[in-house]
């Protein structure tokens, strides 16, 4: 084998290996940081991960002057125009937010100490929109916590608004689930206490939510008599970038909570600006396997005759070929493990910069980046013996 | 293998020619293992590419080459891979040594595929053919003759039935030449092995048991 091999690497040319090898990590580099970059910012914009993440609008009436004085067209939705837009061919689910009907006071405090008091409403959805982890989001007649699920945009209001300017400490998630709150419930008559806990935060829905089962409970024991049709609906389309929903909407003479579609249309941007890069990392990569394919192109036919003589002394085109396959691989392996090297460092780097913008952001997994590398070095190892095979072959048929 | 049968053989080049008058070409001819055999030609009759049919370098003939029974055609690339490492070992006319290998590192090239020589056997015959010296030189650097005793040393470190030499004595000497055919008959003898010596003109003294005219 060493023979072998100081038969063959004559005639290598160092320059074309360096290129291929510069322009192969760099390929490889930019194709896994994309996907990592995307994977980690992603959950900024909503908290469920993945490719598909479906897209939610919220959508009200118009509140004019005259709605203030109780003249205006009704500001709710009725069940027909619910089920009009459900048709359409852009919506995937409508749902309607439920409100409180009745009076809600709710007190915080921590060990039993009340330490401030305000009054408060709540909303519910159907259990299919709420994006945060539904196993404690339940309530049954008769428990005596129900779960709540604050907007997330409170907590950062909290946190990057109120605490800095106060001296007062910032607070985790996980924090605010060890508060306690109180909840006085009036209307029909009774005035009532619960206990509640903040189970999560969410990012699409922008409001104070309980489980729809406490609010059809509570409804129909503090305000049996009240109307419950909703005000505000939430709509899941197929594609937020399709013409429709817009013409549609401005038809319907309905608003659209702005922020939701523009973190709709972020994560749309994002998922495009990393596909785009993904494809460039993809063409350099594919582009530094044609340098390495030319490359042995030119080795082989100037190795031409040796490599013949060895497979007429009785050398297996296997073993022939072996010692430029393993040329190849090892640099590909070398590539991918200073691709994934580079990959921590870079990441590290904006990390950082997250880090201090998104505090509650979690530290995702690099594995996603490390096995798509790994199946990147596998699929061009594997082209590149066998195209090594291939041009042996043609040798031992004498071609 | 024990007989190598060249079967109405004739090289596709010559299909158009009338006048072939040859002991071998289109003809039914035996070559059993443990005999040694001359082949005499002139140049230009077909006697290299025996020797690459024969090796499985080359398949444009017409006829059949049987390796006992088996028919060369049906043979895989395994199978001459094989043959060329365990049954038949060739001696190229145009040598096909590796210029930037010494001439031992030329001969270990083959033995470390067959692991067949001790190294004390392979530094015998270099010894023994007057080349002790040139061991560690490059092959490049050395006379033709010289290179035809390293090409002999090399065909010799692998298991045969049969040994083929195309035209092993072109540049030697009467005892260069002569030293040469002992050690080939030795290890053929040695290995119970058929010779089969090609030859233009001048030609290694041997007891032949047959000799073919091309």
């Amino acid at each position: 084998m060493k023979l072998v091999w100081k038969l063959l690497r004559r005639h290598i040319s160092l320059p074309q290996l360096a290129g291929f090898f510069l322009a192969n990590l760099l390929g490889m580099l930019i194709v896994l940081l994309s996907l990592q970059f995307y994977r980690d910012v992603k959950p900024i914009f909503s908290e469920e991960d993945g490719f598909i993440r479906p897209d939610y609008l919220i959508l009200c009436k118009r509140i004019s002057a005259l709605n203030t004085i109780g003249l205006g067209s009704v500001s709710t939705f009725s069940q027909k125009e619910m089920n009009d837009l459900k048709a359409q061919p852009f919506a995937k689910n409508v749902g309607a937010f439920t409100a409180s009907q009745y009076k809600v006071a709710c007190s915080m405090g921590i060990n039993g100490v009340a330490q401030f008091g305000t009054e408060m409403f709540f909303e519910s959805v159907p259990d299919a929109f709420v994006d945060v982890d539904l196993s404690k989001w339940h309530f049954n007649e008769g428990d005596d916590v129900v779960p709540i699920i604050l907007p997330r945009t409170y907590l950062a209001i909290y946190n990057f608004g109120f605490a800095q300017s106060q001296n007062l400490p910032k607070i985790s998630e996980g924090v605010v689930g060890m508060v306690e709150m109180t909840i006085m419930m009036r209307g029909n008559g009774l005035n009532e206490y619960i206990k509640g806990r903040v189970i999560g935060f969410s990012t699409r829905l922008n409001t104070i939510l309980v489980p729809e089962s406490f609010i059809r409970w509570s409804n129909a024991r503090y305000a049996p008599e009240a109307d419950t049709e909703p005000s505000r609906i939430i709509l899941e389309v197929k594609n937020p970038a399709d013409d429709a929903i817009v013409n549609y909407i401005n038809e319907k003479g309905y608003e659209m909570e702005d922020d939701k579609l523009d973190a709709g249309r972020m994560t749309f941007f994002l998922r495009l600006v990393s596909g785009i890069v993904m494809l460039v990392g993809l063409l350099i990569s594919m582009l530094s396997f044609y340098i390495l394919m030319l490359s042995i192109y030119l080795l082989v036919e100037k190795n031409t005759e040796k490599m013949r003589t060895l497979l007429l002394i009785g050398y297996s085109p296997a073993r022939v070929a072996l010692p430029y396959q393993l040329l190849t691989i090892g640099m590909n392996a070398t590539v991918l493990l200073l691709a994934i090297g580079g990959l921590c460092l870079l990441r590290s780097l904006y990390m950082q910069q997250l880090w201090s913008v998104f505090p509650q952001m979690q530290d995702g997994s690099i594995l996603p980046a490390v096995l798509l590398g790994i199946v990147l070095f596998a699929i061009v190892s594997l082209a590149n013996a066998l195209v090594i095979r291939r041009r042996i072959n043609i040798i031992w048929n004498n071609k | 293998m024990n007989a190598i049968t060249l079967d109405n053989t004739l090289p596709q080049v010559f299909l158009q020619r009338t006048d072939i008058k040859s002991d071998i070409w289109r003809r039914q001819v035996t070559i059993e293992r443990g005999k040694t055999y001359l082949i005499e030609a002139s140049s230009g009759i077909g006697k290299s590419s025996l020797c690459s049919f024969i090796i499985g370098y080359r398949r444009d003939f017409d006829g059949r080459i049987l390796f006992d029974d088996k028919d060369s055609h049906e043979l895989k690339t395994a199978d001459w891979t094989l043959l060329r490492q365990r049954h038949i070992s060739l001696l190229f006319q145009e040598l096909r040594l590796f210029p930037e290998l010494t001439a031992l590192e030329n001969v270990e090239i083959k033995n470390s595929l067959t692991h067949f020589k001790t190294s004390k056997e392979i530094e015998a015959w270099f010894e023994a053919l007057g080349i002790a010296d040139k061991m560690q030189s490059p092959v490049r650097l050395m006379s033709f003759g010289q290179q035809q005793r390293v090409a002999m040393i090399r065909a010799l470190v692998q298991p045969f039935d049969f040994l083929l030499a195309d035209e092993p004595i072109s540049h030697l000497d009467e005892a260069n030449s002569q030293t040469m055919a002992d050690i080939m008959t030795k290890e053929a003898r040695r290995q119970g092995a058929g010779i089969i010596i090609t030859s233009i003109g001048k030609h290694m003294t041997l007891p032949y048991d047959k000799t073919f005219s091309l």
